[in-house]
């Protein structure tokens, strides 16, 4: 073991000469990988993000009956009751029409006073049901609307699932579209990096038919070409994540000035420090691949 | 310390570079590999360090028979011999010392070891004042003086050398036999691929003739 560390001198030496050396190519190389790995980063942001937003409101579920102006105190009683032994349903408030009026006044603000001049109040009465969140799959909440619907007394019923129904099923598409863009990303950035390994191998034939004359084996001349690999994917890929997170920055203060009363900002997220983590690891297994892709044309004596 | 038996080489088969080769040569001895150009000196040369494989027969270089070693077996052998070139097949973007030093550092030498050495092999050859300098900024013959120190930076039991004076006006070409004698008398067999009849008659010592393929074995007459 003692001897371990003047084997790891040269081939250190070798890798820093090899980048230094090819200033240009690595250059390119990098920007390239981070270029692609900013793309798989900003995707797979918006995504987790949207996921998280579209699960969110999924939390906040809740199923609105209104009810019929000349609704009885016993039915409404009874409704009251049976939306009550509902498994779904957590919490059940009663709003009255006057204190429907009152809320709409105050969501309207200022622009609330011609309220004041209509004859009658034409904001019905209803049941506001939050619903547990473990049973609030969007089926379950077209079903229960259905349920109420057919209840005496019952107006109407509205329910946020249609939209959200719409939107699984597009973040469905989205993440598997992900998938897809990650795997052809992948692909490219091993190939752009075998590439470059390539051209590296190319313009230091000379270099590498030295080390075989002199001894060096196989396993000597091509570990600094893996450490390159693996310098290129861990800096494009730290690269790639800090403009990720600059980005993400920049969209959460631009989304904050342009709608301050919306607090979806303070929800957004960025990349957690283990997504983090295997991210950067993420670009340094495509740095070995690009390598092992690169050794199939090179290294030979 | 090399021994071929009925050694057979061509590139495009029937044409033959190499017909029934056979000839030994002891330690410590100084030989020549000579003979007309394209005579197949410089396929010999190759077959000596694996750098080519034969077609058939045997080829035993301390005691490893090169037609069937693996590669790590061949790296081993490599570090215990040097060789060198008449275009001296140094690295241009490396100093004189990261050069010498390589041959080294791929065996895992110690710094320590590398620092020293590389300083004593370069004073033998008389170029340790450039040490610091790149391929490009020497002459011819400093050039293949660094690429002697190089092979000789591992003490190796053997050394082969093509045409390591073919680049170099007589007189260079003189201190580097110069050199190459002084390595030999230390006890390095030396295996040097020549044409250069002056060279041989100045310095006499058994040459291997090779013509058409065919080797004769014989020392230079007086």
């Amino acid at each position: 073991m003692s001897y371990m560390p003047d084997y790891i001198y040269p081939l250190l030496k070798l890798t820093a000469n090899n980048i230094r050396r090819h200033p240009v190519v690595n250059l390119i190389s990098i920007s390239i990988i981070a270029i692609a790995m900013l793309l798989l980063s900003l995707y797979f942001l918006a995504y987790s993000n949207a996921a998280q937003l579209v699960s969110t409101w999924r939390a906040d579920l809740r199923i609105i009956v209104y009810l019929d102006d000349d609704i009885s105190e016993a039915r409404l009683a009874d409704l009251k009751n049976f939306c009550r032994e509902l498994d779904e349903v957590i919490n059940l408030q009663y709003v009255s029409k006057e204190q429907a009026l009152e809320n709409f006044k105050k969501t309207l603000g200022d622009d609330a006073g011609f309220l004041d001049d209509l004859p009658e109040n034409p904001l019905p009465a209803s049941l506001e049901l939050s619903l547990d969140r473990k049973v609030a799959a969007v089926a379950d909440v077209e079903r229960l609307a259905r349920q109420l619907k057919r209840q005496v007394g019952v107006e109407d019923v509205v329910y946020g699932s249609y939209w959200l129904r719409h939107l699984f099923s597009l973040l469905k598409i989205v993440k598997y579209f992900g998938l897809l863009f990650a795997a052809f990303l992948s692909v490219v950035t091993i190939f752009i990096v075998a590439s470059t390994i390539r051209l590296s191998l190319y313009s230091r034939r000379e270099i590498i038919r030295v080390l075989y004359l002199v001894g060096a084996t196989r396993t000597f001349v091509a570990l600094p070409y893996l450490l390159e690999g693996i310098f290129q994917g861990t800096l494009a890929s730290l690269l790639a994540l800090g403009l990720a997170y600059g980005g993400y920055v920049g969209f959460r203060n631009w989304l904050k000035l342009q709608v301050p009363q919306w607090s979806i900002s303070t929800q957004l997220h960025f990349f957690s420090p283990l997504t983090m983590l295997s991210f950067i690891l993420l670009g340094t297994l495509l740095g070995i691949a690009g390598f092992l892709l690169s050794s199939r044309w090179g290294f030979r004596d | 310390m090399i021994r071929v038996s009925h050694l057979n080489k061509s590139y495009n088969y029937p044409n033959m570079i190499l017909k029934d080769v056979s000839f030994e040569v002891k330690r410590g001895e100084f030989v020549y590999l000579s003979g007309p150009s394209g005579a197949g000196k410089t396929t010999l040369f190759r077959l000596l360090f694996a750098d080519l494989k034969p077609d058939s027969g045997q080829i035993m270089v301390d005691g490893v028979d090169l037609s069937r070693a693996r590669a790590a077996i061949i790296a081993r052998l490599r570090r215990r011999m040097g060789v060198v070139f008449q275009d001296y097949k140094l690295i241009s973007s490396y100093t004189v010392f990261d050069n010498v030093a390589l041959a080294l550092e791929v065996s895992g030498s110690p710094r320590s070891l590398i620092q020293k050495r590389v300083w004593e092999v370069l004073k033998t050859v008389g170029i340790e004042r450039q040490i610091d300098r790149f391929p490009p900024q020497l002459s011819g013959g400093e050039q293949q003086r660094v690429a002697i120190a190089r092979a000789l930076v591992n003490s190796p039991r053997l050394i082969l050398a093509d045409e390591p004076t073919g680049n170099l006006d007589h007189e260079i070409a003189e201190e580097i036999m110069r050199i190459f004698n002084y390595i030999n008398s230390r006890g390095t067999t030396i295996v040097m691929v020549t044409h250069n009849r002056a060279l041989l008659q100045c310095f006499k010592r058994k040459v291997f003739y090779l013509d058409q393929g065919n080797l004769q074995a014989y020392v230079w007459p007086d």
